[in-house]
């Protein structure tokens, strides 16, 4: 009984073992990128570690065999179950040591995980059992043990209970061993209610980290963001996190701020209400980008409004901004109202490949900070987007900011004036954004900006309409290129408007 | 013949060219296709003799024999002027050396991949660019207007040199005494491209036919380019390197091996502006030239263009025989007029006798073979940020071209999910026919290797990883080179002339291989038919 008591250890042990090494992998990888470095360096310091472990083995004395055994499952626990909260922390808090942390913390594990086994066979050979038998059983579980974790660690665990938790499981794991062993072999242990003491004390810790993961997690997004963080998914597109902090909820699109709850009213009010206030007549209104529902939000408060098409590429950010309970208190359920259709396609390829014409047209694109973002800029796209408008429809651009970005704002301008549209620019204030800009454009001119809203609004009213048109000395028109595909001059502006802007 | 062979020979002729490809699997699970086009189709014409009866004859005022760029360009032409009697044969290389091909969704060039802005003298070009829209306004001013869409996208080139990327082909940083020699023959071309002869016409044009005749320039087609540079002083050897990159990459033959007067024509001849790109601006298509192919097919009509491969051209009288093989078997069409748009050892086979019309076989251009690679990627791979990946991307030193990436001029939200290079590489180095002989025999294995070099040079092994899929299609006789002497070829001149039942349209007659030139011959012939 007793002996195959430390048989099961042994498959625990194990198990507990290679899932440690597979923990430290998957967090290397998931940080720092390059899975097949991180798994090899990883792998190969605990295998090292492991050897370094078995040679200090022969230095434990015979009478000492299940003491250390036991002090060994704690120690192992400690540092294993903690690993992966430790090494989350040490990435949120100083990035810079997380390596040195990681190959220590794999390196040590290693080391006590490698005594383990050698431990275990000599405690059974004290007890006289047959020697090959010996090895043959002790190494059939070993291998099991690790066959078991291999596959439960990437399909159970990892996705059910995420790293750090995985990790805490595997240190319980540890210490019940060590309890057991205390309980079972209490006759033969040196100071046995010491260990007893021990093992419940280490027990406590990882019980609590266990409970506590979820909030740990979280510590420590926040200390990349600043606020705490409410949800955070890594599509196939971007990383999407949500941060709360007294009531501001803002979302951040790989560590972008895309807006503050406390003000995107003003963002989202200048967007939309200059075009459909203009458009008492205005049925279908196509909005590109987008996918927070915000917009949406603002455009169905218009009756007159009877179907709303919104491309948006990523499922995951409207799936979010569709069901999230604070999110659709903010953006008021706008993605699931029955006038509006989702279309998770790419909105330049969606635009290319539809026939379907729109009396308001709202571009919500990102900035265009790269030679791929440019392009959503540019002549041929606003020709495109202007086959989509009705004869007497209005589209609005997003058009990043004509105080910090004057040559980007007034390019992009220039580009749409190049692509046979009449064009009315205009700005509002957002607090989290500072002064921004946008760009109204149709097939004729003659636009007037609305005297009055029929529908309920914060920001705007007649005086704070008038104002966003007028452009004071400071913020007057640059004479600019427009962006052409083929230099791509709005992301040379881009780039050189903002690295003069100090922030 | 037995009926065995002749339903192979038919199916090998009959449009059916992706029956030469192989297909083949490596060690690591990805799927290569190899095409040789043409390969044996080509061959068995070259190697048989008789053909069965034919099965049904049709009378047809003209035919156009071929499918590359000047046979579609001469029916184009015809079709344009609203001449509706004639016939095209597509024969087993459709397309040509402007085919393109597709991973699904995602389209590729399988040959020529870019068009430089049309100089003054394509006329025929840009009345071909107009109809598709391509030029959107100002086609007979000197600078028009093109639609953005086609015109290359910036970031355009890059070259790799030691570990990093640099902007533009021209090796930068490499002394002053190459950047001096670089600006200096730069200028020298730039002076050429106004250069006009005794005659008072252009020295270098696009088409060459309108070029100048003054034998006193002619004479630099007596020496090699690489005899001229150094009489002319140019030793630096990073200008020496981009020279004979563009020889390799235009005529598939190094500076040693390309006529001066071909070397010079690279860079003085084209002079296409246009009034919303820079000078020397090209045009490109995910597919390469192919939908300027697409754009002429549609204007023929599809009941005008017949599967199968012509196999003899007989003059009988006043009117022209051929004979040919599709699916159904033997045919024959009875016509006033042949276009005979063949590369011209393919005619060499399929005309008995051409030595009649004063053409020898000794006439025949030397031709460069031409190994194209295209594999499909499931992401894009990592750049480094100062330099984001440019639609043509060039390896300092190498012996291969280069790569394209097929993806470039779409317009995209987000950076498309996946995305195909192109690698090119032209046999200029080595003798012409051992190299076609090694890529007949080659495993995928060895062509893939070959098409992979400058990917694994910039990248390294482990773009592998993000491989889907390779097809990789070898072009044996892809082009003719513009050797030294290649000017006076009595044969091509000749052929050139020709006027009669039988006309030819081919850039071979040019000796060089430029869609204008190919589009040219393709429009004297259709004129000549027009009268």
């Amino acid at each position: 009984m007793r002996d195959r008591l430390l048989i099961l250890s042994v498959f625990v042990v194990a198990s507990c073992g290679l899932a440690y090494e597979l923990i430290a992998g998957a967090l290397a990888s998931y940080l720092l990128g390059d899975s097949v470095l991180q798994f090899s360096s990883i792998i190969g310091c605990y295998l090292f570690a492991m050897g370094v472990g078995s040679h200090l083995s022969q230095y434990v004395k015979d009478e000492r065999v299940l003491d250390t055994f036991i002090e060994i499952e704690l120690l192992v626990a400690l540092l294993g179950g903690l690993s992966a909260s430790t090494l989350f922390a040490v990435f949120a808090w100083s990035g810079e040591s997380f390596r040195l942390t990681l190959y220590a913390l794999v390196f040590l594990t290693g080391a006590m995980v490698g005594m383990e086994i050698p431990l275990v066979m000599r405690a059974l050979n004290q007890r006289q059992q047959r020697f090959a038998e010996l090895v043959s059983r002790v190494l059939t579980f070993d291998y099991l043990g690790a066959l078991a974790v291999s596959l439960l660690f990437p399909i159970v665990l990892a996705p059910r209970l995420g790293l750090a938790r995985s990790a805490l499981l595997f240190g319980l794991s540890n210490v019940a061993v060590a309890l057991w062993t205390c309980r079972v072999f209490r006759g033969e242990l040196l100071r046995p209610t010491l260990q007893y003491l021990r093992s419940l004390l280490v027990l406590l810790v990882l019980g609590g980290g266990f409970i506590a993961a979820d909030e740990l997690t979280q510590w420590n997004e926040k200390a990349i963001y600043g606020d705490d963080v409410i949800h955070a998914e890594t599509t196939p597109y971007q990383r999407l996190v949500l941060t709360r902090w007294k009531g501001d909820l803002r979302l951040y699109i790989n560590g972008n701020l895309q807006f503050s709850s406390r003000d995107e009213h003003r963002y989202h009010e200048a967007l939309v209400h200059p075009v459909l206030g203009a458009l008492p007549w205005a049925r279908r209104v196509l909005i590109l980008g987008g996918g927070d529902g915000l917009a949406a939000r603002e455009v169905l408060k218009y009756r007159n409004v009877q179907h709303i098409t919104l491309v948006d590429l990523d499922p995951a950010m409207t799936g979010l901004f569709a069901r999230s309970a604070p999110l659709t208190a903010l953006n008021g359920g706008s993605l699931r109202n029955p006038r509006l259709r989702v279309v998770n396609d790419d909105a330049a390829r969606w635009l290319e490949h539809n026939g379907e014409v729109f009396d308001a047209i709202i571009v919500d694109f990102p900035d265009p900070s790269s030679f791929a973002l440019g392009k959503l800029y540019s002549v041929p796209m606003y020709r495109l987007l202007s086959r989509h408008l009705a004869d007497n429809g209005l589209v609005v651009v997003q058009s990043t900011s004509p105080y910090h970005a004057p040559r980007s704002y007034w390019s992009i301008n220039a580009t749409l004036q190049a692509a046979g549209l009449a064009t009315t620019p205009y700005h509002a204030y957002v607090p989290s954004f500072g002064e921004w800009g946008f760009i109204l454009a149709a097939h004729h001119p003659g636009y007037t900006p609305p005297q009055a809203y029929r529908v309920p609004l914060t920001f705007l009213d007649r005086e704070a309409t008038r104002q966003m048109f007028f452009f004071p000395p400071d913020m007057r028109p640059w004479r600019v290129a427009p962006n052409q595909l083929n230099d791509q001059r709005l992301v040379h502006y881009f780039e050189q408007d903002w690295s003069q802007v100090i922030r | 013949m037995q009926r065995r062979d002749f339903l192979r020979i038919a199916a090998a002729l009959a449009g059916l060219p992706l029956l030469s490809g192989c297909r083949q699997v490596l060690g690591w699970g990805l799927p290569i296709e190899v095409l040789r086009p043409g390969m044996a189709a080509g061959h068995r014409l070259r190697d048989a003799s008789a053909l069965p009866p034919p099965r049904g004859t049709r009378r047809v005022d003209t035919v156009i024999v071929g499918s590359g760029v000047a046979g579609l360009f001469a029916g184009w032409r015809l079709a344009r002027e609203g001449y509706r009697d004639f016939v095209l044969l597509n024969g087993p290389e459709p397309d040509g050396n402007a085919a393109g091909g597709a991973f699904g969704e995602w389209r590729y060039p399988t040959g020529a991949h870019y068009l430089p802005l049309p100089s003054p003298e394509s006329v025929h070009v840009r009345e071909l660019l107009a109809e598709m829209g391509v030029i959107e306004a100002g086609g007979d001013s000197l600078r028009p207007t093109f639609d953005e869409r086609v015109l290359v996208h910036a970031p355009d080139e890059r070259l790799w040199r030691d570990g990093q990327w640099q902007d533009g082909l021209l090796p930068r940083g490499l002394g002053a005494d190459d950047d001096a020699q670089q600006r200096r023959f730069l200028l020298h071309v730039k002076q050429l491209q106004q250069q006009h002869g005794a005659d008072g016409r252009r020295v270098f044009t696009v088409p060459t036919a309108l070029a100048s005749t003054d034998p006193a320039w002619r004479a630099l087609d007596q020496q090699s380019f690489a005899a001229w540079l150094a009489a002319h002083g140019y030793t630096a050897p990073g200008l020496l390197w981009y020279l004979d990159y563009c020889c390799r990459d235009d005529y598939g033959s190094t500076l040693a091996h390309t006529s001066a007067w071909a070397g010079l024509h690279y860079f003085a001849a084209r002079g296409g502006q246009a009034a919303n790109a820079e000078d020397g601006a090209v045009l490109t298509w995910p597919d390469g030239l192919n939908p300027l192919l697409r754009h002429m097919r549609v204007r023929i009509g599809a009941e005008r263009q017949l599967p199968g491969a012509a196999w003899r051209i007989r003059q009988q009288g006043r009117q022209v025989q051929v004979d040919y093989i599709d699916t159904g078997g033997a045919q024959r069409l009875l016509a006033r007029r042949v276009i005979v748009a063949t590369p011209l050892h393919v005619a060499w086979h399929l005309l008995l006798p051409l030595a009649g019309l004063g053409f020898q076989r000794a006439h025949l251009p030397p031709r460069a073979p031409w190994l194209v690679g295209n594999v499909l990627l499931d992401r894009f791979p990592k750049e480094p940020e100062t330099s984001p990946l440019a639609w043509d991307n060039v390896v300092y030193g190498s012996a291969s071209l280069g790569y394209v990436v097929a993806t470039h001029q779409l317009i995209r939200a987000a950076l498309p999910e996946r995305t195909v290079f192109t690698t090119y590489h032209a046999f200029a180095e080595a003798d012409p026919a051992a190299r076609r002989q090694w890529l007949a025999a080659a495993s995928a294995d060895d062509l893939f290797a070959q098409a992979m070099q400058d990917l694994y040079t910039v990248y390294g092994a482990r773009l592998r990883r993000h491989l889907l899929a390779a097809r990789l299609t070898v072009r044996a006789h892809a082009m003719a080179s513009p050797q030294p002497g290649f000017l006076a070829n009595a044969g091509l001149a000749a052929l050139r002339a020709v006027d009669g039942p039988i006309l030819f349209a081919h850039a071979d007659l040019s000796g060089l291989s430029l869609f204008e030139e190919a589009a040219w011959w393709g429009d004297v012939a259709a004129r000549r038919v027009l009268g």
